[in-house]
């Protein structure tokens, strides 16, 4: 038994940051990486199954992204998992969310899990679409923003609930294999000691190249997307002002800038 | 005159030579019984861990000597029970000096080499002294018993706060019985002692050799006429002698042979802590050892064997719970309870003769014998217990060991883990950006050197608070006016500084704490100065401390000491006197921790400021509540915080103008709990650098600090 957890290393922006200069990202020098949130807890439920399990469950954590990435993995490690895969080239760079999807489903196909998790979305892009189009490309089930999951290694069918708008949870059975995108809350992740992932050091994290997964530079990259971004900015503020003051000084302000707004 | 050989007391006068050889067969039982339970205390202190405090021996045992001889932890804050105390304890040696004597001579001396020595002066002299060394014993015990029965003392009641009534270890009743039977058991020896010297007057008293010298052995003799007075005859006493001598006899060797089964092994196990204890307990923690694949205490065994000693140590005198913070407050710790625990579970495991399986052997949880989170967590590492423990007990490091296992195993508030997750992001507690470490020095009206850049006499180490929280910023500004103004030769790491660890460590998060350490300690020795300052106690402790451990030996001081130097020496003017009525609250890492005690009191009176003590002060202050983590866990709601507590002992000092503190935590602490207090525009919270400030005079006037300087140059 095999699950497969798709995760990601995300970016944090610091208090003040500044744009590339070719203005389509955030100069590197002011983010702070780290896991992504969505994933420690799709791990953490993978991890639920291989421990509450009588047989043997393998937990293999995948992810796409350069050296720095090998950081989040060894977490991954630390809290468990078995192995990691990491897929990079360089030619990888600018590429969507499709196909980082395309680049973890050749993965997958080679690994052969019974189940493949992944966040719902990554706390710095937020396309959420990672973990659905690997299920397109695997053509398996999936369901998305998995909020609660009944399974157990060997069964063929998963209940799941989803999460839905307004407070609504939608229970589903779900045919297995299949790709589930996990919600945050669905479980409490664990905390990984620093000692845990100096130890999760010597477990080995497997670097992949591209033509290992049948893929070339050709396939991947801002070329093969079928989105790509053209300028990232922060937009000009708003006229939301904060008010100070005494209460009447608020008072004497609003009634101004009411006054100014009917033009009197 | 009577030949000296004959001023003597025949043993065993009178007596059937079987009765003597039932005597001698109780006598070895007895120490049958107790050999072997020391063997089975020592073979469960071997089932520990090892530890490395077997070096220095003889000064150890030297000091242990003088630690014993002088009573100094015995007395500390409990004068009368301390002396009580040293009543029973040199009386109960010499009267031990006293048999040993005696059975020198009778058993071993005479027979083998037909030596003597046990009469004339030297018996009468021998009389007089155990006559003392006895009565002192009682006298002891009746106040023992008395303070026990009468005082109401509430470290005597052992109320347990960690366990609820009904729960299997909430009853404590057992311990009560033990020391009655104990003080009674010990105080009958005493007493029927002092019947049996008076009844074998009586008994001789025709007898000039005996009773021409009664009065060597005052005691005895005031018995003895006191009972001769209530008609007691030679016959009489003659006949009642024997049973008075068997039950006094048998209850001294049960005495015996109890002692290692009982609390009365505190004289051995209480005496061997104090040789094994720790110079730099809790000051400097242990390190994991690399081999060590597990952190920290998670079974009964994975403690050392000098950490099971000192549980045997306990006594049970409840001073580490009257010094206790989160005590104080109502938080289910009691350090003496965390010991006892321990101390029934390895009772309760250890002793067997087979070692029960792992999974029996964990400490954790509510079970009997076990330790639970919220105790743990409750503790604030402030060291208070460690401080007034009379026998060395080391609780905080047995708590820290704990935690690391409950970190490890990712058991802590939630709160405390981002935290934790944080400080390992970013290097600082605030989750602030590296690159705003130095954000504080914007706007001063002169440029601070970069340590790592270029050579600097004292490279100033901010820490965390002092380098984010906006209030402490004003603090550290006016700290890096002085030593500017000073004339000093400073510097920072600016982003390359981190967290120096310390309450990281003190939470059990070792893993990070090794990070952040060894980091520090490379970015240290790439850079050029000759010592180094800090205003932040936590950190000051664990450079000073811990360091050394990973590597990094610096010489560091805290700032009192500096601008103590800095004034004395003429560096730093003062240019006007204050005339405030303040207090100095000892911030545990500074105080209790290093002893720093002196430095910032002398400063604060060469302001001027009149200082008033408040009840607990220097070794005993009291933890603002911030220490071991707990700054990042928000305190219950429903009860006091220890900070407030702190709040309402100021406040009891008529005319207080200022609750003076030099450290970052204490000032964010008691300036918060100020504000609940009541006593909010009474006095004020301020660190003593602020004070300081006020008393110089800067040339320059810069923009940030401008009413400051209005102020002061008036």
């Amino acid at each position: 038994m095999k699950i497969l957890v798709a995760v990601k290393q995300t970016a944090a922006l610091e208090e003040d940051f500044e744009i590339r200069d070719d203005g389509l990202d955030v100069d590197e020098d002011f983010m702070m990486y780290d896991l992504n949130e969505w994933d420690d807890f799709s791990l953490e439920e993978a991890m639920k199954i291989k421990e509450s399990s009588d047989t043997d469950v393998e937990v293999v954590v995948v992810s796409v992204g350069p050296d720095r990435v090998d950081e989040s993995l060894r977490k991954c490690l630390a809290k468990g998992a078995d192995r990691a895969i990491r897929v990079w080239d360089d030619a990888a760079e600018g590429s969507d969310a499709i196909v980082i999807g395309r680049i973890l489903t050749e993965v997958i196909k080679k690994e052969a899990p019974d189940m493949v998790f992944a966040g719902v979305q990554s706390s710095d892009q937020a396309y959420a679409s990672t973990g659905i189009s690997v299920a397109s490309y695997l053509n398996w089930p999936h369901a998305a923003v998995v909020a609660d999951l009944q399974y157990k290694p060997g069964d063929n069918k998963a209940v799941i609930r989803r999460e839905l708008e307004g407070g609504m949870l939608q229970e589903v059975e779900i045919n297995c294999p299949a790709v589930l995108t996990i919600q945050l809350g669905i479980n409490k992740p664990r905390y990984a000691s620093l000692r845990g992932i100096k130890q999760a050091a010597t477990k080995p994290i497997e670097e992949v190249s591209l033509a290992e997964i049948g893929l070339s530079a050709n396939d991947v990259g801002v070329g093969k997307s079928m989105s790509r971004v053209r300028r990232m900015y922060i937009p000009e503020k708003g006229r939301a002002t904060m008010i100070e003051g005494t209460i009447s000084e608020q008072a004497a302000k609003i009634i101004q800038i009411i006054n100014e707004f009917k033009g009197a | 005159m009577t030949d000296p050989t004959q001023i003597t007391r025949i043993l065993f006068q009178d007596f059937d030579p079987k009765a003597i050889y039932l005597f001698y067969a109780f006598g070895y039982l007895a120490i049958a019984i107790f050999i072997h339970g020391c063997y089975v205390q020592v073979r469960k202190y071997r089932r520990g861990k090892p530890d490395e405090s077997w070096n220095q021996i003889f000064k150890r045992f030297w000091d242990m000597v003088k630690t014993m001889a002088s009573h100094r932890t015995l007395v500390r804050r409990d004068k009368k029970a301390g002396r009580a105390h040293g009543l029973i304890f040199f009386g109960f040696v010499l009267l031990f000096i006293g048999t040993a004597t005696i059975t020198l001579e009778y058993d071993i001396l005479e027979p083998l080499f037909g030596v003597r020595f046990w009469y004339g002066n030297f018996y009468l002299l021998f009389s007089l002294v155990l006559d003392v060394a006895g009565f002192g014993v009682i006298a002891g015990l009746l106040y023992m018993m008395y303070r026990r029965k009468w005082m109401n003392l509430p470290k005597l009641d052992y109320k347990r706060v960690d366990r609820q009534v009904g729960d299997p270890d909430y009853d404590r009743s057992q311990y009560r019985r033990e020391d009655w039977a104990f003080l009674w058991s010990f105080i009958l020896i005493g007493i029927t002692g002092f019947i049996l010297e008076a009844t074998r007057l009586v008994w001789l008293s025709e007898t000039p050799s005996v009773w021409d010298h009664r009065f060597w052995s005052p005691v005895g003799a005031l018995l003895a006429h006191m009972m001769e007075a209530l008609g007691m005859t030679a016959e009489i006493a003659g006949a009642f002698r024997p049973y008075l001598w068997w039950f006094h006899g048998l209850l001294s060797l049960t005495f015996i042979a109890c002692i290692p089964y009982t609390k009365i092994k505190h004289i051995f196990t209480a005496a061997a802590s104090l040789m094994f204890k720790s110079p730099l307990v809790g000051r400097r923690l242990p390190i994991i050892p690399v081999e060590q694949a597990n952190a920290g205490y998670k079974t009964i065994t994975d403690l050392t064997w000098k950490n099971l000693l000192h549980l045997d140590a306990c006594t049970k005198c409840g001073r580490c719970q009257e010094a206790c913070p989160a005590n104080a407050v109502g938080a289910p710790l009691s350090p003496r309870d965390v010991i006892l625990s321990l101390r029934e579970f390895a009772n309760k495991t250890l002793n067997a003769k087979e070692l029960p399986a792992e999974a029996e052997l964990d400490i954790h949880g509510k079970s009997p014998g076990q330790v639970m989170q919220e105790t743990l967590w409750s503790c604030r590492t402030c060291l208070a217990c460690v401080e007034i423990c009379p026998v060395a007990v080391e609780h905080v490091p047995i708590i820290v060991q704990m935690r690391r296992n409950l970190v490890e195993a990712g058991e802590m508030e939630p709160i405390l883990e981002k935290t934790l997750q944080t400080i390992h992001k970013t290097g600082n507690s605030f989750g602030e950006s590296k690159r705003k470490r130095a954000a504080w020095a914007k706007g001063l009206p002169f440029e601070i050197k970069d340590a790592r850049t270029e050579p600097v006499d004292i490279l100033w180490f901010v820490g965390d608070y002092a380098s984010f929280d906006p209030r402490n910023q004003k603090v550290t500004r006016s700290f890096a006016k002085l030593l500017n103004k000073a004339g000093v030769n400073f510097g920072l790491l600016f982003e390359a500084e981190m967290n120096a660890g310390n309450d990281i460590r003190r939470v059990g998060e070792e893993g990070l704490y090794e990070h952040l350490a060894t980091s520090n300690i490379g970015t240290l020795q790439s850079c050029d100065f000759k010592s180094i300052v800090t205003t932040d106690p936590h950190s000051f402790n664990t450079i000073r401390n811990e360091y050394p451990d990973f590597g990094g030996a610096f010489e560091i001081n805290h700032y009192t000491t500096l601008v103590k130097q800095l004034i004395e020496s003429g560096q730093i003017k003062l240019k006007k006197k204050l005339d405030y009525r303040v207090t100095f609250h000892d911030p545990c890492h500074l105080g209790r921790y290093n002893k720093g005690y002196d430095a910032p009191r002398d400063v604060i009176k060469l302001l001027g400021c009149e200082l008033v003590e408040m009840g607990r002060n220097r070794d005993n202050s009291f933890c603002c509540g911030a220490g071991g983590g707990r700054i990042w866990i928000p305190d219950p709601v429903g009860i006091e915080k220890p900070s407030a507590n702190r709040m309402r002992e100021a406040g009891q000092i008529e005319g207080l103008d200022v609750f003076i503190v030099s450290c970052p935590k204490d000032l964010t602490m008691f300036e918060d709990a100020l504000k609940t207090s009541g006593f909010e525009g009474q006095f004020v919270v301020r660190e003593l650098i602020e004070l300081i400030d006020e008393c110089i005079e800067y040339d320059v006037v810069d923009i940030t600090n401008e009413a400051e300087v209005i102020t002061t140059s008036d």
